[in-house]
């Protein structure tokens, strides 16, 4: 970009319009983190449904493989955050509002499994609780990024908890489970996904002048 | 009313850079570099001229034994980019009416 150029007043308010554009491009989700916790959290609900049924192994095999799985997501990402010398090249207030969103999240998630595995909540009432947290999470997601299908995936995720807290059967409970992270986290992230890929990385373009 | 237009403003880097800033809390010196397609150079100097109007804060620091230069619009920054667009805006209506008047 050159420096000695002379604005018009047009110029000028294309130049910011698409300066905002770029700084706009960053915000954007790529849904990664949504898809891969999704299909983490389905394959352990689907598994652990099968398992009930079938006795194959111990009825939470497949929640204490997820919780190995996490635990090691956990310090890789906290070895990449530390450790990583690749920045992101900007802070935005929305991407500060949603890490701490996600921090609440991890601690109000912390919460209901620490109380499942001392035994002072039922899994029959902590599934369709930790779907409410969900729920959550995806709409305040959903509403700052301006993202439809997480704002609609929020609202059918809870509405699947709801159903759980009528379910009678821990299988029952599982299979809403599993429909609440299909619509709230992989549909929603493979959407945003899509979305991110199509959007190819925008540079200022010296062409909006030459008209 | 027609007003003149902040000259520190009205040029098309320095105006790219607050543009970019306003959307942002901090940017780093190579993300304005890289999506203004400029020379680190340019960028330095015209970064120093918002700098000494007080629009934007620069800070360098280190991160892992590497330097930093961050990015910050300032209250005054935001302030003069959002008299900036209004005076941009009276320049416009005044061009449309003149065009109009024209086309008459």
């Amino acid at each position: 970009m050159e420096e000695k150029k002379q604005l018009t007043s047009e110029e000028s308010l294309q130049l910011i319009q698409q300066m905002i554009q770029i700084a706009k491009q960053e915000q954007k989700d790529d849904g990664k983190g949504w898809i891969l916790w999704g299909w983490l959290l389905f394959a352990a609900s689907v598994f652990t449904f099968i398992n009930v049924r079938l006795r194959w192994v111990s009825t939470y095999f497949f929640w204490n493989a997820f919780g190995i799985v996490t635990i090691c997501f956990l310090i890789y990402g906290t070895g990449r955050y530390f450790f990583s010398k690749k920045t992101k090249g900007t802070k935005t207030y929305t991407g500060d509002l949603l890490h701490k969103l996600n921090i609440g999240f991890c601690i109000s998630i912390i919460f209901i499994t620490v109380a499942i595995n001392i035994g002072i909540l039922s899994p029959m009432v902590a599934f369709p609780l930790l779907v409410n947290i969900y729920g959550f999470r995806i709409l305040i997601h959903g509403a700052t990024l301006n993202f439809k299908p997480f704002v609609v995936g929020a609202y059918v995720a809870w509405l699947f908890g709801l159903i759980g807290l009528f379910v009678k059967t821990f299988d029952w409970i599982m299979l809403t489970h599993a429909a609440a992270v299909l619509c709230g986290y992989i549909i929603p992230g493979h959407i945003a996904n899509n979305e991110f890929k199509k959007t190819k990385p925008m540079t200022f373009n010296t062409n909006i002048f030459s008209v | 009313m027609f007003k003149d237009l902040d000259p520190i403003l009205h040029s098309q880097l320095r105006l790219a850079i607050v543009s970019l800033l306003i959307s942002v809390k901090e940017a780093e010196f190579t993300f304005l570099k890289e999506k203004t397609n400029a020379t680190a150079g340019n960028i330095s100097v015209q970064i120093n001229k918002l700098k000494e109007a007080g629009y934007i804060d620069v800070i360098k620091q280190f991160k892992e034994n590497y330097p930093q230069t961050i990015c910050k619009i300032t209250p005054a920054g935001i302030k003069a980019f959002e008299l900036y667009v209004k005076n941009l805006h009276s320049y416009l209506s005044i061009d449309v009416n003149a065009k109009l008047n024209v086309k008459k």
